[in-house]
């Protein structure tokens, strides 16, 4: 999957997504543990001191009870006596006093007034007034029948703690009995013993009991009668408040604890810490599993929805993306799982529907740009047939069927004076418009030299070196350039990589046999070797560019040069007539093989008829002073694999002019001997050119060849001859060569010409 | 350029047809340079030799100095033209020639 491809080392967004969420989790876990922790160990206190506080509480209520109950029996039963009489008189009461061993017995009338009592002190004491015998007024008003109060300290002496109950007398008023500590314990210790025995506090902790004394009266470890401090428990009242947790060591191990002071026990609950904190911990542990728990569900819940939600719809994006990217614009995100998504499959989708429209509208504009420039194209060849209607030597048509684009292919002619046509058709590399307005250079650079007058090689060795200059774009064109003698048929012609055009004479094709140059705006410097051909009346010459050869159909096979021989070797009539029906008839013969397939390159065709020269006594029949001349230039590596194309060239213009075989020879040695010289010493180092101009005059049989280069200054006529009466032992061969030279030329002549050596030999022959 | 060789003991005949020039006379060098150790008796059929320059008549020149160690040369039917660089060039007074 593309989309979720590592892209150049970046993370993907689940990635990211991960570990962040991973990082916020363990953050969120930590903190909460953190306050959790905070928080178990404040309610782990908490808890231990209302744990301590329930248990003391507990222990102390059981000892109130306890006391309560025991002193209210010891109450009724002396109120018994009393309402049976016993209380008659005063003595009654210090008996009562003795057998039931209490400290103090009052008998209170009706309206709250002490009227008998055991302690002579109280007489006639208003119960109403002190606070703490107040309370037992409430036995007068009928609402109870016992009260009993907690041990304290009595209204009428602070300074005597003691513990009262009352109990109604059924002859109206009250009995109150009260007992000192030390009395009622004897009586509840037993109880209290018990009450610390068989209670725990938490798991481990207990609750220990002792006296005013500190002694310790109920202990779960069995240590009554020991001092409380042994313990390692030390209260202060006065610094320490009751009911509030205090730590200490409690037998040597760390224990919060809480007391109360109650009827005159030390009530002291003890906690070990380490129970404390094991509780907290156990809260801890069971609340940190749950937060994994959850935390690691949340987490993958995210992750999951996070992979579904988002990764995956991006993923589908993305490959839509990269669809539309390689060019389908055709392709729709349609990604609807949320409305985010489907917002963002609409929007792309919008995009790159406009992206369309743009594209069909500059694609529109382009095309219309193309027409216009192939019709520009079209409409800067000649395009009017037949172009010279008045003329009856020559016929000349042309046709020119582009492909869909703007190609480069064109043909052009033109007549550079009555007795000269110059035709030409080529064909640029590449299509479109930087092949149009390349095409436009060439045919206005060709045309330009033509009508200047160079000869055919020279306008090909100078447009070669314009087209060369700035090209760029490295294109190059292919060119066949003929010059028609229009009175004798001659056509001086050359050929930069073009295809072989065919003469039609007698109703036979056959290719012109052609020696091919190099294409234009290929190589600076390129030779250019002009050929001829000659053409006798009723001969027609056919040119085409590859569009022909090479037009193809379906299964690839191509027309080829036999088709196009076949279907030209045929009889066509004469004149305009038969170049149109030849361009016509190859034309559907293309049509017919290609059998529906798209054309895929301009077609071209140029096609020359030549009638000869239409009558006589016109002025035109005789010997032409152009034609008479044949020259010709030629520029090559000065290497000796290039002697055979100079010979031949040389060879072909002299037979041409009718020259005499043995001075053909003589020149040809002598071209032959210069050359070499030139091949083996002009150029020490490395390679060069050299240039060969050739001027053969036909009827003055004359031939004056001249030779270039610009290689190290070199005289060879300054060196003496060679001894010709050397015997063959002694014998050197330099200097032969150029002796023979001068032996068979009428003149030989040196000269050293802007940084050229320059050798011309002139030679006539009768 | 060709060159026809013929062996009869130690006669070696050599018959050149066409051009005598640059090119072909390295290849006629290094024939010779093959062929001729051994041989007493060498001769250049030139009744097919139309054509000859510098470069020829060094490799003549040569094929002359090796079979004067070794025996002798003959040069036969020369046409008019190459006869006329031998003789302009004077190495026709060096060489034994058959009309």
């Amino acid at each position: 999957m593309d989309g979720a491809k590592n892209r150049g080392g970046r993370t993907t967004i689940s990635r990211t997504f991960c570990r962040w969420l991973l990082l916020i989790v363990a953050v969120m876990f930590l903190t909460s543990m953190v306050f959790a922790w905070i928080h178990q160990t404040t309610m782990s206190k908490s808890n231990a001191a209302m744990l301590l506080e329930t248990n003391v509480g507990d222990v102390r209520q059981d000892v109130i009870d306890a006391s309560d109950e025991n002193l209210l029996d010891l109450c009724r039963r002396i109120a018994q006596e009393v309402d049976k009489g016993a209380a008659a008189e005063s003595s009654g009461l210090f008996r009562l006093m003795e057998d039931f061993d209490v400290a103090e017995i009052n008998l209170v009338d009706e309206n709250g007034i002490i009227v008998s009592t055991t302690h002579p002190a109280f007489l006639e004491y208003d119960m109403g007034g002190g606070g703490q015998s107040a309370e037992f007024l409430c036995l007068l008003d009928g609402t109870e029948t016992e009260y009993v109060q907690s041990y304290r300290p009595t209204s009428f002496d602070p300074s005597l703690s003691r513990k009262y109950a009352g109990v109604v007398l059924k002859a109206g008023g009250f009995i109150e009995v009260g007992y000192d500590g030390e009395r009622f314990r004897q009586d509840i210790d037993r109880f209290v013993i018990n009450a610390a025995k068989n209670r725990h506090v938490g798991r481990s902790g207990c609750v220990i009991i002792a006296d005013e004394e500190w002694i310790i009266v109920s202990d779960l470890y069995g240590n009554e009668g020991e001092n409380l401090s042994a313990t390692g428990i030390w209260i202060d009242r006065d610094s320490m408040p009751e009911n509030e947790v205090f730590h200490t060591q409690v037998y040597g191990q760390a224990c919060s604890c809480l007391y109360i002071y109650s009827e005159g026990y030390y009530i002291v609950a003890v906690l070990p810490e380490n129970e404390i904190i094991l509780q907290r911990n156990t809260s801890l542990r069971t609340m940190g599993i749950a937060e994994i728990l959850l935390f690691l569900s949340l987490f993958s819940l995210v992750f999951v929805l996070v992979r579904i939600l988002i990764v995956r719809n991006l993923e589908k994006v993305n490959r839509s993306l990269t669809r539309i990217t390689d060019g389908n614009l055709d392709e729709v995100v349609d990604v609807r799982t949320n409305v985010e998504f489907s917002n963002l499959s609409d929007d792309i989708n919008s995009t790159v529907g406009a992206l369309k429209r743009y594209i069909a509208a500059e694609a529109s504009r382009i095309d219309e740009e193309l027409a216009l420039a192939k019709s520009i194209q079209v409409s800067a060849l000649p395009s009017v047939f037949p172009p010279f209607p008045d003329r009856g030597d020559f016929s000349i048509f042309a046709a020119m069927d582009t492909a869909k684009e703007v190609g480069g292919d064109f043909y052009d002619f033109y007549l550079l004076d009555e007795n000269r046509l110059a035709f030409l058709i080529a064909d640029v590399s590449g299509k479109g418009i930087p092949a149009a307005m390349f095409m436009m250079t060439a045919k206005t650079v060709l045309r330009d030299y033509a009508e200047r007058g160079d000869t055919p090689a020279d306008i090909f060795i100078n447009a070669n070196s314009k087209l060369c200059e700035g090209n760029d774009s490295e294109m190059f064109l292919t060119a066949w350039m003929g010059f028609l003698e229009t009175d004798t048929g001659l056509v001086r012609f050359i050929n930069a990589g073009h295809n072989r055009p065919v003469l039609i004479r007698n109703g036979t094709a056959s290719f012109v046999d052609q020696k091919v140059n190099m294409v234009l705006a290929m190589v600076e410097g390129s030779p250019y070797t002009e050929q001829r051909i000659q053409l006798n009346p009723g001969d027609i010459l056919y040119l085409y560019t590859d569009g022909v050869t090479e037009a193809s159909k379906a299964d690839e096979s191509r027309y080829g040069n036999d088709r196009l021989l076949k279907n030209l070797s045929a009889d066509f009539g004469t004149g305009d007539t038969a170049c149109r029906k030849i361009c016509g008839a190859v034309r559907e013969s293309i049509d017919a093989f290609a059998e529906g397939e798209a054309q895929f390159d301009d077609i071209t065709q140029v096609c020359l008829y030549y009638a000869g020269n239409p009558g006589e006594g016109d002025g035109l029949s005789g010997p032409d002073e152009r034609n008479d001349v044949l020259t010709e230039q030629l520029t090559i590596e000065a290497d000796e694999g290039n002697l055979y194309p100079l010979l031949g060239m040389i060879g072909r213009m002299l037979e041409e002019a009718g020259c005499e075989a043995k001075a053909k020879k003589q020149i040809e040695m002598a071209v032959e001997e210069i050359f070499v010289n030139v091949a083996s010493y002009a150029y020490p180092e490395g390679s060069g050119d050299t240039t060969v101009l050739a001027e053969i005059r036909r009827s003055a049989k004359t031939a004056e060849i001249t030779i270039l280069d610009a290689g190290k200054p070199y005289d060879p006529l300054a060196k003496p001859d060679p001894d010709l009466g050397m015997e063959i032992e002694k014998r050197q061969f330099g200097g032969f060569g150029i002796y023979m030279v001068k032996e068979a030329m009428d003149a030989v002549e040196y000269r050293r010409e802007g940084g050229n050596n320059k050798l011309t030999i002139r030679k006539s022959w009768t | 350029m060709e060159i026809i060789k013929t062996c009869e003991g130690n006669r070696l005949t050599i018959a050149l047809d066409g051009r005598l020039d640059t090119v072909s006379s390295r290849e006629l060098e290094k024939e010779l340079h093959a062929a001729v150790p051994g041989m007493t008796e060498l001769v250049f059929e030139f009744e097919k030799l139309t054509y000859i320059t510098s470069a020829g008549l060094r490799i003549i020149s040569l094929a002359k100095k090796l079979m004067n160690r070794q025996g002798s040369m003959l040069v036969r039917h020369i046409q008019p033209d190459v006869m006329e660089v031998l003789e302009a060039t004077g190495l026709s007074a060096f060489l034994d020639i058959e009309e």
